[in-house]
């Protein structure tokens, strides 16, 4: 807070003597905090530590060094799990506070270091049988389960990645487009339907009042999938692409009205954009196909991209956020 | 200078100011909105989200509509109707920036972005497009002067960065043409930045340019990192080596090696330690990431350690190290806390804590052909769209 600020707000009388006194008390006596800092170098650590022990495994598998570097991230995530059992607040259907940020992070390398020893157990003696389904499985279940027992967010989107890699999609942010063959027809089915269970799950853990805050996450990966699921099945699906625009046109009015009652900026800015990509490709298949001009295209793209600015600047001014 | 009215400005920093105390709990929220009220400030300023989406929005209308121009001189084959075209548009996104700021204004929005490195990327081409005698210094001095021009008037922290990395650009190739200056070109460059980092510190606490005091605080951390690197090792051997053709053998090291091994080792501890006893951020956190150069540097040329060795050590000293200090400073230390600062905003607010992990975590052993793999309950013949074929 700067001083000089608050001080001429009290000339003008608008902030009493007793609030600039308190002003200049918390100013002078405030510290410096290395809370981020000491986040990230944590965070730093356990990807670092995760990583390397899951490289270091691989690489000495011929020798006996790596029954020891098993052995090490065995008693590793024992000794993560252990730490947090111990240090863990009481179960409860609310969020609850972590005790201390390493608390988060032990625990994070506990999920880490575990579904690396499920991958190694599963690379060395295929322990799970061919299917690979059941490798996947369980570190899915494992992780889901310590994200709702311990309530952690950050494990919570591991388990939902480890969900959708099951079904066989990639979900990862910055892979959604590029890991993913939407060529194949069943996984543009398997993304809808992926989509439509976690929109499911995140309704549900806010109707039954059961982690609430996990809602954000679900509804969050689902409407994404879903959406990427459907625009995807109205460019590959050569003659039922209006068939295609059907649900994702619901989508958008879904996502439209429950983002208008949770006052979510976010979730309409995500209902109008992939909105206005499916009706552009829409428009694109069932007219430009005929129509053998490429001005008519440019201006199309122009116009309609500066009316829905116009239409964004004019609603988050009716909008604002809670 | 400024594009919007400086009182406006003034007012919104009156409200971010109010806003804070309010979050702790200094002033009421009746004196918060008497605050408001008596302050207001007219500026559309939408939230981080809606920044990136207006932002990518404007990109595509700039992008078609430049488009749109060059298709109408498709049909000549002169050069120059091309550069006029690409000029005209940088024209026409300056217009539109002046319109938006002017009429709805708009601060901050990812429009101005948008349409400011729009302008400034295609006047650069259209003035410089064909013509292949420009030198690099020509080049680098353009850039520098728009940057600035946009800097001054729409006070863009990335063309404020873009102007100062520029300006090094030109003092370094205009430093190359004098002969024998070669060995003094770190020295130099690791001048400049201190004269720079300097400065900016100063002009950064000036009442009379607060409002560009984000530009100037990027520019500090842009001068400590280009102060380091002009004296790191690896960027001046391999610099030296491809601008000056010395054609080194791996191994091979350059003259007056060491003293650049110093200065790679020593820099980055001696911002955490100024950073530290100044409790200045921008020395703390600079230092702290280039930590991870002084490892890169020393690991690209001596193999100390396999990598996975090296990564399971540095995550153990990273986890241990922090543990050690929050046990430190579970009661504060010497003007130092654990205890998170007042600033919730938006990371909180969209969990992109978790979104990193996700991005971090490769899912076990992906299922390679998703053909054999059981799909569990329902997918594929469950959901209501697929319901239709």
């Amino acid at each position: 807070m700067n001083i000089d600020t608050f001080s001429k707000l009290q000339k003008e009388g608008l902030i009493s003597d007793e609030e600039m006194q308190r002003v200049t008390h918390t100013e002078t006596t405030r510290l410096f905090s290395l809370h981020w800092e000491i986040k990230t170098a944590l965070y730093l650590g356990v990807l670092l530590l995760s990583g390397g022990l899951g490289i270091l495994v691989y690489k000495n598998i011929d020798t006996i060094g790596h029954q020891v570097i098993l052995l090490f991230i065995a008693l590793l995530c024992i000794g993560c799990y252990a730490y947090c059992f111990r240090h863990r607040p009481p179960f409860s259907r609310e969020k609850t506070e972590s005790p201390n940020a390493f608390y988060d992070y032990a625990l994070l390398l506990g999920s880490l270091t575990f579904v690396t020893f499920i991958g190694y157990l599963q690379y060395q003696y295929t322990a799970f049988g061919t299917a690979y389904g059941l490798a996947t499985f369980i570190p899915m279940v494992v992780l889901f389960a310590t994200a709702y027992y311990f309530d952690h967010l950050g494990i919570l989107s591991m388990a939902v990645t480890n969900l959708a890699a099951w079904a066989g999609i990639a979900i990862t942010p910055f892979q959604v487009l590029s890991q993913n063959d939407f060529s194949n027809h069943t996984l543009i089915y398997t993304g809808v339907a992926l989509g439509i269970g976690l929109v499911a799950m995140a309704e549900l853990s806010e109707k039954r009042d059961f982690k609430k805050h996990f809602a954000f996450t679900y509804r969050n990966f689902g409407v994404h999938i879903f959406f990427i699921a459907t625009i995807a099945g109205m460019c590959m699906f050569d003659s039922w692409y209006l068939v295609w625009f059907l649900p994702a046109a619901v989508g958008v009015y879904l996502t439209w009205s429950r983002a208008f009652r949770d006052h979510s900026f976010y979730f309409v800015l995500l209902a109008v954009l992939y909105g206005y990509v499916a009706v552009s490709i829409l428009l694109a298949r069932a007219m430009f196909n005929h129509v053998d001009d490429i001005y008519v295209g440019f201006l199309y793209m122009i116009v309609s991209t500066v009316a829905v600015i116009f239409f964004l600047v004019n609603l988050s001014k009716k909008i604002k956020q809670p | 200078m400024i594009a919007w009215p400086t009182t406006t400005l003034d007012h919104l920093d009156i409200q971010t100011e109010a806003a804070k105390a309010h979050r702790q709990g200094c002033i009421s929220p009746e004196t918060l909105e008497a605050i408001r009220t008596a302050h207001p400030a007219k500026l559309y300023m939408p939230n981080p989200i809606t920044r990136v989406g207006l932002f990518i929005l404007t990109t595509i209308v700039v992008a078609f509509s430049t488009g749109f121009l060059l298709l109408l001189t498709i049909t000549s084959d002169s050069m120059s109707a091309i550069r006029a075209m690409l000029i005209i548009a940088s024209l026409l996104c300056i217009g539109a920036l002046e319109f938006a700021i002017s009429q709805k204004g708009s601060y901050r929005s990812g429009i101005n972005e948008s349409l400011l490195w729009s302008a400034v990327g295609l006047l650069c081409t259209g003035i410089f497009l064909e013509s292949h005698n420009t030198s690099g210094s020509t080049v680098a001095l353009v850039v520098f002067g728009l940057t600035v021009l946009g800097t001054l008037r729409y006070a863009d922290m990335a063309s404020a960065a873009v102007a100062y990395l520029s300006f090094l650009l030109l003092i370094f190739w205009q430093a190359m043409l004098i002969p024998h200056s070669t060995p003094v070109l770190p020295f130099l460059l690791m001048a400049l930045s201190l004269a720079a980092y300097l400065i900016t510190t100063r002009l950064v606490k000036r009442t009379a340019l607060r409002h560009y005091a984000d530009c100037l605080t990027l520019l500090r951390i842009l001068s400590l990192i280009t102060l380091y690197m002009a004296g790191n090792y690896f960027v001046v051997r391999e610099v030296t080596n491809t601008m000056f053709m010395l054609e080194l053998q791996p191994g091979q090291g350059i003259p007056g090696g060491w003293l650049f091994w110093i200065l790679t080792v020593i820099i980055p501890p001696l911002y955490i330690f100024l950073g530290v006893r100044k409790k200045d951020a921008v020395l703390l956190r600079t230092g702290i990431i280039l930590i991870a150069m002084i490892v890169f540097t020393v690991r690209y040329y001596h193999s100390v350690m396999p990598l996975e060795t090296a990564m399971v050590i540095g995550g153990l000293v990273l986890t241990g190290g922090a543990w050690a200090l929050i046990r430190y400073l579970h009661t504060p230390k010497n003007g130092f806390t654990y205890a998170a600062s007042d600033e919730p905003g938006m990371a909180d607010r969209l969990k992109v804590e978790s979104l990193i992990i996700a991005q971090t975590f490769t899912p076990g052993s992906r299922p390679t052909d998703t053909h054999t793999t059981n799909f569990g309950g329902g997918s594929g013949g469950g959901g209501g769209a697929s319901g239709d074929f």
